[in-house]
Order: structure tokens, then sequence, then C-alpha cells
């Protein structure tokens, strides 16, 4: 890799960030980083998920929380768990790799069935379609209570994955007063990040990434050149889903329990703003954007008591959600690259 | 089931002004405004403010009415205050990224990051839903349907909305211009039409319409920080169902929308799933899309 000034500008904002975390906060510096990380690494997975579709190939999604969720949730309904108002246990289930396995299809194919109708069309469409699936997920998910839980969620079913825990991971968790399971999905996080970005970037170099660059840039010369355009963007749509999948996986076994609310539009949109923070079209740059993102909103606590005296929960939600709207208008203005996005990469003008 | 179209109808008739004003906008600037959702929330919002005691935790005013609380004045000053936010939005911030020619993919995540800004800043005004100072009526019987003489009275307004805008549109000198500037921007200005100033009086107009379906979908329910983005997905939808761009699509498709949301209520699957009345109508949408992408009024132009 080579390292260029937008790339050490880019490391040392981030550093300089984490930085400012230990220069705000005077005790407890370690578990607040920590949170911060797992939180980072998560997000960070699905914008790099986002930016498959949205940098790569120009598709406009702005339902990734369902993606997200619908991997969770299959996940979690095949291990096993207890749903509901009254708590019903189901302890037989799947192991939980083969459980994450099918999961992650499932959401990719999720992605399958929303792109069937939208991805022929306008790019605006698409923007529309997938907001209004996330919407139909969210309210089935509350509806089918007997299976989901509905807005009683899901719970216990942590253990499936934490067996798997290694020592080391609970010698770190208690050197340094850390949840150990936290610890082993920030682990796994940002194993998965490494692995998914290996992977991306074998295949953006390979002839199918370029494709899908042209597509991005000029649909119809690629379909001059006789390369299915509808079903690259598909394959695109299927891959980035199977990344948020994971990602909601992830966040479910963060949280140890899911809700209606677990995923809500609110999480699509802060994808959004890492993703374009960090850099549309770049593979790392989400990482970054992340990190950074997760910075701002840990201090959010900090700004809202500057507004308010005594700020409740609900207020500092409101002045977290006013910066990630700001964060994305600005940045979508006077930087739509974001942090390390080529801007000759970037054809926001998309047909 | 006649009261569920009774309220199919006046659901139809908010989502009908929204659309119309949504599919004016996109046709004239080609932006997909997901903020238009908050400017509807403003209009209700504004007509509370202005018309009652309201209480608000960001700017600590207990009683505020200035206009003797007068509804009908509210009202009025409320969509006049839409329509300036909608010149603002246009002038300060769409024109100079017009101008800047920035890409339509990018306005439009432009406006996501609005909605959400303004949305959470009507949040630290006030989070609880309230409800305008109205007295409660007695459900009465028109033609068919039961509705209060409140609501009856939004249903004839809203007709009468947009009785006057589909005549604005095809009888006016501006209205003209608008269509003209919709089918062809460049024609437009060669023709003489300033298509600056075309704009802008669409975003006005359309914000003004909006704000006036919030104080609608508030006199019927009640003000809430996000009842904009509660109701935006129902706009989209009756909007794509009628051809996006198109006036009088969007009237149709908004009716049916709302009509769909009511009474799919009643089907028999639905039973007891009343809270997942939306997704129908969503659903609907998404087929659409997959078997006639240019709505039911469109006109079939490449949209791929």
């Amino acid at each position: 890799m080579k390292f260029s000034i937008k790339g050490s500008l880019t490391i040392f904002l981030t550093i300089f960030s984490i930085f400012l975390v230990f220069l705000l906060n005077e005790d407890g510096e370690i578990p607040i980083l920590f949170n911060l990380l797992t939180f980072a690494g998560i997000y960070g997975l699905a914008a790099i998920g986002l930016n498959v579709h949205f940098g790569l190939t120009g598709l406009l999604n702005f339902g990734h929380a369902a993606f997200m969720g619908f991997g969770a949730y299959v996940t979690v309904l095949l291990i096993p768990h207890a749903a509901g108002r009254e708590g019903v246990v189901i302890t037989t289930g799947l192991p939980f790799f083969l459980a994450l396995l099918i999961g992650v299809i499932s959401a990719a194919l999720f992605g399958l069935l929303l792109g069937l109708p939208a991805i022929r069309l306008r790019g605006d469409y698409l923007a529309i379609v997938t907001i209004a699936a996330a919407e139909i997920f969210r309210l089935l998910v509350r509806d089918l209570e007997s299976v989901t839980g509905g807005v009683y969620g899901i719970i216990n079913f942590s253990s499936s994955l934490q067996q798997y825990r290694l020592g080391f991971i609970d010698n770190f968790a208690s050197s340094n007063d850390l949840n150990p399971s936290q610890v082993f999905v920030a682990f796994l996080s940002w194993i998965s990040i490494v692995l998914v970005l290996l992977l991306l970037r074998r295949l953006t170099n390979s002839p199918w990434g370029r494709a899908l660059r042209a597509v991005r840039e000029d649909e119809d010369a690629v379909r001059a050149l006789g390369k299915n355009a509808v079903w690259l963007k598909l394959q695109s749509f299927m891959l980035g889903a199977g990344i948020a999948g994971l990602s909601g996986v992830l966040l479910a076994f963060n949280y140890g329990t899911i809700q209606v609310s677990t995923f809500v539009p609110i999480l699509t949109f802060y994808v959004w703003a890492i993703m374009i923070l960090g850099g549309v079209g770049s593979l790392t740059g989400p990482i970054f954007g992340s990190i950074i993102f997760w910075v701002i909103i840990g201090e959010t606590n900090g700004i809202a008591q500057l507004i308010f005296e005594n700020a409740n929960g609900q207020q500092i939600a409101g002045v977290r959600f006013v910066l990630v709207g700001l964060l994305i208008m600005i940045l979508m203005i006077f930087r739509p690259s974001g942090l390390m996005g080529k801007k000759e990469e970037l054809l926001l003008d998309v047909k | 089931m006649i009261e569920q179209l009774g309220n199919g109808l006046l659901l139809g008739i908010i989502i009908s002004v929204a659309s119309v004003a949504l599919s004016l906008l996109y046709g004239v600037t080609r932006i997909v405004n997901f903020a238009h959702g908050e400017i509807i929330a403003l209009g209700a919002i504004a007509t509370l403010f202005l018309s009652s005691p309201v209480d608000s935790r960001l700017l600590f005013l207990d009683r505020f009415s200035p206009l003797g609380n007068n509804f009908y004045i509210s009202v009025i000053i409320s969509v006049i205050f839409c329509g300036l936010l909608g010149g603002i939005l246009e002038f300060f911030l769409f024109r100079p990224l017009r101008k800047a020619e920035v890409g339509n993919i990018a306005v439009l995540v432009v406006t996501i990051g609005l909605s959400l800004f303004l949305r959470h800043i009507y949040m630290l005004l006030n989070a609880k839903p309230q409800n305008f100072p109205l007295e409660l009526q007695r459900r009465e019987t028109y033609l068919f349907f039961d509705m209060t003489p409140r609501n009856f009275r939004v249903l004839i307004l809203g007709i009468i909305v947009m009785v006057l805008i589909g005549l604005f549109l095809n009888y006016t000198r501006i209205g003209k211009a608008m269509r003209a500037v919709r089918d062809s921007n460049d024609l437009a200005s060669v023709s003489g039409i300033n298509s600056d100033n075309i704009i802008l009086f669409t975003w006005i107009s359309s914000s003004m319409l909006a704000g006036l379906a919030g104080v609608f979908q508030a006199t019927i329910n009640d003000v809430r920080y996000n009842m904009g983005f509660l109701i935006l997905l129902l706009i989209f939808a009756g909007t794509v169902l009628g051809g996006i761009g198109t006036s009088f699509g969007a009237m149709v498709g908004g009716f049916i929308i709302g009509i769909v949301v009511n009474v799919s209520v009643g089907l028999p699957f639905m039973e007891g799933h009343t809270e997942a009345k939306n997704a129908v109508a969503l659903a609907i949408m998404i087929l659409i899309l997959l078997f006639r992408p240019q709505g039911i009024f469109g006109e079939k132009e490449r949209v791929s």
C-alpha cells in the first residue's frame, strides 16, 4: 500500500481523534475507547458493505439497516434463543458458524429480491425502494411477534458464540476491566474487516471489479461490450448486502439482545455518514471514517451538556442526530469524496 | 369497511396534496426531496406554535400567542412560513449546488442529511406528540361516510386545493412556464423563461403545499416531530404509483395509497396486524415499479 499525503493525513486525523478521547475524558478512558473501537469496527464493516453498493457500483441504498437486520434475525433465530414477551426458550438450533453462514447468505438473497425490481431503474428509484423495503422489514419484524419477539425482542443467544471465546481474550478483558464477551465481538469484527477487505481488494482488482466500475461510469458502454450490466449490479448488491448481514450479526451479539428498535432507519444514516466521511469508493476509508465518527458521537454527550443544562437521554440523542445530519450535508456539499476517496473516481451523477 | 373508506379518503387527500408538491418539485428540478416530510411537519409545528401554548425545551417559552390564538390565521402564517423555508433552501442551498453542477444523486444525499437535521431540531424543540387546540367534535354522516365536520372540511378544502393546482398549472402563465421547464429546461430557457425564477417559485409553492398537507395531517391525527418522516414513504408510494413528475398522476396515486392503507386493515390476512397497514401500500409501490416503472400516468421514458 502506497502512503499518499491523503492517506497519511487520514491516519494522523484518526490517531488525533483517538487522542482526543483521552484528552476529553478524565477517567475510564480504556472502557470508553474499547466501546468506541467495538462500534467503529461493526459500523465500519457495514460501511464497507455500503461502499460496495455506492462507491463501487453507484447504487443508492437507503435500506442498509434492513440488510443488517435480516442477517442478524436469521442467524439469531437459527441458534438457541429466547423470544417474545414470555421469553419462549428454544434450546435446539444450529451451531453458530453454520447459522452465521446462512444468515449472511439470506441477507445477500434479500438484496437480490430487492434489487430485482429496482436495479433496472434509475438511481433515485432504488433509493425509494430500499428505504421502503427497510420500513416493510421493520413493520414485519414488529408484527410477527410469535417469531421475532416483536418489540420484546430476542434474548439469551450470546452463549452459542461466546463458547468459542479464546483464553487470551478473557485474560485481556480481566486485566483491563472490560466485558469479555464484548472484547470477543470487537475482536471478531476487526478480524472480519481484515478478511472482507482482503476479499474486496482481490475482487476489485479482478476483471469483475473493473466491469463493476465501468458500470458505474458508463453503463451503456458496458452493455455495448456485451456484459450483462444488470446482473453485475445485482451481484454487487448481493455482495454488499451480505457484508451488511455480517455486521448486523456482530451488532446483535454486541448488544446481546435484538429488538425492532435495533435496526431502524437512523442506523442506515449512521452508516452513510461513516461511508461519506471515510471516502466513497475507497476500500479502507470507511474504517478511519468509522473511528472518527464514533469519537464525534462519543463526545455528543458533552456537546449536549453545553446546550442544555442536565441534558437527558432524548436531548443527547437529538443533538447526536442533528450532528449526523449536518455531517452528511456538509461533507456532501464541500467534500463529497470524504477523507480517502478519489475525486476522479467519484462520478456522482450516475444514471 | 365504509368507515375505513372515509378514513382512506381523508388520508388520501393529505397524501395527494403532499405528493403533488413532491412531484412538482421533482418534475421541475429533478430533485427527489427526502426533506419534504420535514417541511410537512413544519407546517403542523408552526401552526401549533402560533395557535396554542406550547411546551418547548429549546425556546423556553411557556406561552406564545401574538395572534390571539386564532387558528386560521396561524395556519395561513405557517403555510407562508413553509414557503419561505422552501425559498431559503433553494436560494442558499440548492441553487449554489446546481450552479456548481453537483449531480442529482449527491443532491439527494444532501436532502437526506437535511431531513435528519431538521427532524431532530424539531425533536429538540418538543418531542412529545401534541394536539391542535381544537374542541372535540361528534361524527356526523356525509353521504356514506361518518366523519367529524372538521375532517369533512379538510376533505373539501383538499379537493379545492387540488382543483386550484390543476387550473393553475394549465391556465396561468407561470404554471405553463413551470410545465415548460419540467419538459425541457433548455427549450424553456431559449423561449425566454428564466428557469431560476421558475425553480425558486416551484420550491416556494411546493413547500407551501407541503405545509398545508402537514396542517391537514395534524388536524386529523396529532403533531409530532417525526410526523413528516412517517408519512413520507406513503407520499413516495403515491408519487411513484401515479408517475413521478406528473401532477395529475400524483393526485390519483396519493388518493389510491391513502385508501389502500386504510382499506387493507379489513383484508382477511391483515386481521390483528393493523400496525402493518403501511407495509401493504409500500409493497404495492414496489410491485408497480416491477411492472410499470413509469407509474399509472407517467409517460414512457427510459428509466433504467
